[in-house]
């Protein structure tokens, strides 16, 4: 039975990890527009990528099921491209994944781009950097500390997810059975001596993740000295 | 090189409607209180202000052309060969000094520039590896000046580069600024609030004033033209009513403490102006030139030669124009001598002018204390 477990462990990692990767292309974009953003629509594009925040993740996996199923335009896309079912797939937890950490990488990103501003691009542009220019050497090095903490809040948050991959992933070993479902499922067998040691490796492993955020975003020593000279 | 600029812009509470020819040499300086408009002139040169509509063009090429017939231009600020100095200089603060201006340099096309002697130049020689916020108002200046240069534009743009910084780093930049000039040739617009400074250094001003062009001349003229602005609203913070002057040094340090400049030939005695005398150290004057202002309200007004006074300098002037305004009267007078002139503002009193019951065309003397002959540069 261990070796279950290693495999959920595997598969947890494979989503969480590849989640982050496609939510750290996408939402990089996302989190500019709406951080350059004038209209009076960014509030619903804002509140649209906050939606996993409040709402039950049982209604986005409800709703994700139904668009996955052959039966609708989603899934039947999926089908004819790839010649696979999407609902109860590796594909449909990382998809479900997406959406439901999006806001976890959109937000810190989109505050440190919103706080950095318009100076230093202005700046830059006036010595001759062009747009992508901009982007590698002044706005990602700048921004460098949110783009860490969107990565682990995402993966994070990836590998605690439970609702939504129980409503489209269903069971699968190896292909949508991951830690939280595994642990799910030695408390119902009340296996729970291995449920302990699942239950106590997730929290063990967030609790460092988070405390490893929290001393990157600390503010920096040499600056909180500087500050306590001068004053 | 010659920039053409003929565009409206919105911009609150007014909006900046400029049309008007700039043959950029030198230093030309742009003056206006603060809201006249004339750091969104700067951007908009910069292209920094996207949404005009009209036309801005450098020597042959268009910069912006967003006329409602004819096609429509837009070039980045990136590819415009302008460098802008911000007032508030906008280091990149995740690199050092060094890496600031290797930012500039690496990014430039066809370096002619020698990147150490641009560092000498600016003496920044000893703060290459020191980090952005170890770094006083007036370095970083001083570094944003350096990494503007570095990227080698054909224009330099300067956003009230001193606003921010005391005295003495104003005075070291100022002269550093002209230092550039001289050594480089690198046309340079130069917007500030105050006239001292634009006094100093600009051979030209263009004058703003709620988002129009008051008016483009040579510095002297256009500082003796602002004296006799009619509406002096905000502006009357700023503008003190005085003589500029360019003049040609004579005696740096006649014995006496006094520096001796010459209103004409370098022979007559009775031409010459008084000074206390310049810290040569500090002033490090090779040219034979010197900037100097007198305060119109300095100067007062004699009939007859004021030979028994402590005041060093007598000038025999014949009175062009009188002005009165309240209790306030501003006469302009005339010093002519072999076919040389300069006019010379004077403050009184309505009180004095009734008194002296002065009329244009009289002969008067001006007198006025070594002191007040001003120089903001040293």
């Amino acid at each position: 039975m261990i070796n279950a477990d290693l495999l959920a462990l595997i598969t947890t990692l494979k989503m969480a990890a590849l989640t982050t990767v496609i939510l750290l292309i996408i939402g990089t974009p996302l989190a500019w527009f709406l951080a350059k953003m004038q209209s009076r629509f960014k509030v619903v594009i804002e509140a649209i990528v906050a939606l996993p925040l409040v709402l039950p993740p049982t209604v986005l996996g409800f709703y994700l099921l139904i668009a996955f199923s052959p039966q609708y335009l989603p899934g039947q896309l999926w089908q004819q491209a790839t010649g696979q079912q999407l609902a109860f797939s590796f594909s449909a937890i990382v998809i479900g994944s997406v959406l439901y950490s999006m806001p976890f990488v959109v937000q810190p990103l989109q505050k440190s781009f919103e706080q950095l501003g318009e100076p230093l691009l202005e700046a830059s542009a006036m010595l001759g950097a062009g747009a992508m220019d901009r982007f590698f050497n002044i706005v990602l090095p700048i921004t460098k500390a949110s783009f860490i903490t969107a990565a682990s809040l995402g993966f994070a948050h990836t590998v605690g997810e439970f609702g939504v991959i129980l409503m489209i992933g269903g069971n699968i070993p190896g292909e949508t059975r991951v830690l939280s479902i595994a642990l799910f499922d030695h408390v119902e067998a009340f296996d729970y001596a291995k449920a302990h040691v699942l239950a106590l490796s997730l929290l063990a492993g967030s609790m460092i993740l988070l405390a490893a955020i929290y001393l990157l975003n600390r503010p920096k020593t040499t600056a909180a000295k500087r500050v306590s000279n001068e004053s | 090189m010659n920039l053409s600029l003929n565009f409206q812009l919105d911009f609150s509470p007014f909006n900046l409607t400029i049309e008007q020819a700039l043959p950029l040499q030198g230093i030309t300086g742009v003056f206006g209180h603060s809201g006249s408009g004339k750091s969104t002139l700067l951007r908009a040169i910069a292209g920094l202000e996207k949404t005009l509509a009209g036309t801005i063009t450098l020597d042959d090429s268009c910069l912006i052309n967003n006329s409602e017939n004819g096609c429509k231009t837009f070039i980045n600020p990136e590819q415009r060969h302008i460098g802008l100095v911000f007032q508030d200089s906008r280091l990149f603060p995740h690199l050092n000094v060094l890496e600031n201006l290797k930012f500039a340099a690496k990014r430039c096309q066809n370096s002619r520039l020698d990147f150490k002697e641009i560092i000498t130049l600016t003496e920044l020689d000893s703060l290459l590896h020191k980090h952005i916020d170890e770094l006083s108002g007036g370095q970083k200046q001083r570094v944003a000046l350096a990494r503007a240069i570095l990227a080698e534009p054909k224009l330099l743009l300067l956003d009230e580069p001193l606003s921010a910084l005391d005295r003495q780093a104003k005075t070291s930049l100022l002269r550093l600024m002209l230092k550039i000039q001289g050594e480089l040739q690198l046309p340079m617009l130069y917007v500030s609030h105050s006239l001292d400074e634009l006094q100093q250094v600009c051979d030209k001003l263009l004058v703003l004033s709620q988002g129009k062009v008051l008016g483009y001349g040579g510095i002297h003229q256009m500082i003796h033209q602002l004296n006799n602005i009619e509406e002096r609203t905000q502006a009357d913070d700023f503008i003190h009513q005085q003589t500029s002057l360019s003049l040609p040094i004579k005696t740096l340090n006649n014995d006496h403490g006094l520096t001796v400049l010459s209103l004409n030939s370098p022979l007559n005695v009775h031409d010459e102006i008084y000074l206390p005398a310049l810290d040569n150290h500090t002033a490090q004057i090779n040219e034979q030139t010197l900037r100097c202002f007198i305060l119109a309200r300095d100067i007062s007004i004699s009939l007859t030669e004021p030979f028994n006074s402590s005041i060093v300098n007598h000038l025999y002037t014949k009175i062009s124009a009188i002005n009165t305004k309240g209790n306030k009267v501003l006469v302009t007078t005339r010093f002519a001598q072999a076919g040389k002139e300069q006019e010379f503002f004077v403050n009184i009193s309505a009180f004095s002018q009734q008194k002296l019951a002065l009329s244009i065309g009289q002969n008067v003397y001006l007198q006025f204390k070594a002191s007040a002959v001003r120089t903001y540069l040293y």
